[in-house]
């Protein structure tokens, strides 16, 4: 069982997942009191993982469970709409600009945006003001993939002490240059190599790892076609 | 008006359990039946169909199995044949050829309608199978019309398909069976395998159901699981009756090619996810934990010494890189089977039941805001031997005894 100390760490920001002001202010619109401390679901407790470690990945699992409790009792609460804003700089250099978002059934602001650059390198003829897109689709793969085993270790009770996601995607560029058209623009081929210093045996962390991709948004995008219309305002 | 205290829909494993539970407490019953008895055994079933459980383990209330192949898997005509006998020996109350088109309040309790006349009643159970109709996701309506398209209710065997190749879609017991079948019936398989069970037939010489049976997990409770609603809906182990080993290394050796789930259809080709090798990995890993958890149980009782070495399956390998589409006009493939599971049929029940998907709301079989009402045989009701044949007995005595207990209470009062 993973437990928090008297005051409940609902101000930590909750990594790749619910903010954690968002959760506490759903729990309190439905009624719902955040659970201090929730069962490990039966599924996620390996029989060789003592439950009382305390182990703190800095993720506050407790707010988390009460998110899905919450929204299991009120699901419209979970339809979320995230966005972001692109301007085109120069070339093939752009910059993203990422805010708020709905969710929970409002508009919920953000007290920081983000910004991301992207462009090509030299090699294209480029400026190189930022990464390639292909290669923020796959740190965001190797993010949101992250974020999922941290989460999942703190639920199955395993201190992590160090997580190393290396990410390669394979792209044949006959593909985008239009040289033959049976190659695809996209990767052919996505690897995730992590190497994790945690205390757990080989067995549970290849657990933890399969849970966060069965779990992960990114990863689920990846590997699953999506309807994209794209129009012109 | 005809009368019963108690009327059960559905004669076949759970209702005749059922019955011969309430038999025992002197409640006045009829099991109404809309063919013969054991009907969907006898006509929704696929022929080569053997029970995943060993005859040994098909233990009813006053019908142990008394045959001659105790670990041998019985065909559906087989147990069809036995509960014949068993509803025949204990001169159960079944009325056959009846059909339940409602069941409404009525002035008893319940009113059920039926092609035969109405009856009322204080207590309906419904022993109608968590089996009754194919389940079929939203996208099987996207496929071209040309294309033939089979269900587990319209396959009987190999020769019902179109000449050609066969998409089976679905990775549990159904779909790996079948797609062997057909893989070996001459049609080359692509089998489409989504999140699966991954169990073997024997471990360390013992049958997988005599392991689930003896370490006590066939009876843990509905109310001892954390999240039911998501142990609900898993699917089934990927097991067959019968010696050989069925998963997805076996059936990749018959040459049957696996793909990822299927996730959409896009302008003629059906897209299989990426995600199979994370399917695969979760399964194995999840398998591991189940034997891990079988091993500890045999040191602990002793008897790890009289058992066959811990040999464990070989993890799943994918033979060939699986492909991420399909392009259904090009003639690989003549048709396409749906083995993506089963559910249940309740919609005769005229009753407000239901959530907001449909689904029956109860607590262990007894139906939440609707006294007198109960379920039987659905996926982990009360234990997680519910829908098993073996799960019928103790799943039958518990809610007749909490009918009886709720007519002696009326009656007192």
């Amino acid at each position: 069982m993973t437990t928090h100390g008297a005051t409940p760490a609902l101000d930590r920001p909750v990594p790749n997942g619910w903010p954690a002001r968002a959760v506490r202010s759903l729990a309190r619109a439905i009624g719902l009191g955040i659970p201090h401390a929730h069962p490990i679901p039966e599924k996620e407790t390996p029989m060789n993982i003592q439950n009382d470690i305390q182990a703190d990945n800095g993720v506050n699992v407790d707010a988390l469970l009460g998110a899905r409790d919450a929204i299991s009792g009120m699901p419209e609460a979970g339809l979320f709409q995230w966005r972001a804003t692109c301007e085109w700089q120069s070339g093939t250099h752009s910059r993203s600009t990422i805010g708020g978002f709905f969710g929970l059934g409002e508009e919920q602001p953000r007290n920081a945006s983000f910004t991301i650059d992207a462009d090509h390198p030299e090699q294209f003829a480029a400026g190189n003001a930022g990464a390639t897109p292909v290669e923020i689709v796959l740190s965001a793969l190797a993010s949101c993939l992250a974020a999922g085993v941290a989460s999942v270790a703190q639920n199955r009770g395993i201190q992590l002490r160090k997580v190393t996601a290396h990410v390669e995607g394979d792209m044949d560029m006959a593909g985008i240059l239009g040289v033959d058209a049976e190659v695809r623009n996209g990767f052919n081929d996505i690897r995730v190599r992590f190497e994790i210093d945690a205390d757990a045996s080989d067995a549970d962390i290849a657990a933890v790892v399969a849970q966060s991709q069965k779990r992960s948004a990114v990863f689920d995008i990846i590997t699953n076609p999506s309807n994209v219309s794209v129009s012109v305002a | 008006m005809n009368y019963r205290t108690t009327v059960i829909i559905g004669a076949g494993q759970a209702g005749l359990a059922m019955s011969y539970e309430l038999a025992a407490r002197g409640i006045d019953h009829v099991v109404l039946e809309r063919g013969q008895i054991a009907n969907a055994w006898r006509q929704d079933r696929w022929d080569s169909l053997r029970l995943l459980t060993p005859n040994w383990q098909s233990r009813l209330p006053g019908g142990a199995y008394m045959g001659d192949d105790p670990d041998g898997f019985s065909s559906a005509t087989d147990l069809a044949a036995r509960l014949q006998g068993y509803a025949g020996e204990h001169k159960m109350p079944v009325e056959t050829g009846i059909a339940v088109g409602s069941v409404v309040p009525g002035p008893a309790g319940y009113r059920v309608h039926t092609d035969a006349g109405a009856l009322d009643c204080r207590n309906v159970v419904i022993a109608t199978g968590a089996c009754a109709r194919p389940s079929l996701p939203a996208l099987a309506r996207e496929l071209p019309r040309a294309l033939p398209q089979f269900t587990t209710f319209d396959y009987k065997r190999a020769s019902d398909l179109p000449k050609g190749g066969v998409l089976v879609v679905g990775g549990s017991a159904t779909g790996l069976q079948l797609a062997r079948e057909l893989q070996r019936s001459g049609r080359q398989v692509i089998l489409s395998v989504g999140e699966h069970v991954r169990a073997p037939r024997t471990y360390r010489g013992r049958d997988i159901q005599w392991w689930m049976d003896a370490t006590g997990r066939m009876d843990d409770s509905y109310t001892a699981i954390d999240d039911i609603a998501r142990v609900r809906r898993l699917p089934s182990f990927q097991l067959a009756g019968g010696a050989d080993a069925l998963d997805l290394n076996a059936v990749q050796s018959d040459g049957v090619e696996i793909v990822g789930r299927l996730a959409m259809i896009r302008e003629g080709s059906a897209l299989f996810s990426g995600g199979l090798r994370n399917h695969c990995a979760l399964a194995d890993l999840k398998l591991g934990r189940l034997l891990d958890g079988f091993d500890a149980w045999a040191e602990a009782e002793g008897i790890a010494s009289a058992l066959s070495p811990a040999n464990r399956p070989s993890p799943t390998a994918l033979v060939c890189e699986p492909r991420l589409s399909l392009r259904l006009g090009s003639g690989e493939i003549g048709s396409v089977l749906w083995a993506t599971g089963f559910r249940p049929d309740h919609s005769f029940l005229d009753l407000p039941v239901f959530d907001r998907r449909g689904r029956l709301v109860h607590d262990g079989g007894i139906i939440t805001g609707a006294p007198g009402l109960y379920a039987m045989g659905l996926p982990f009701m009360r234990r997680r031997k519910s829908t098993l044949i073996d799960g019928a007995g103790s799943d039958a005595r518990d809610l007749a005894a909490h009918m009886l207990a709720q007519l002696t209470h009326a009656h007192a009062a």
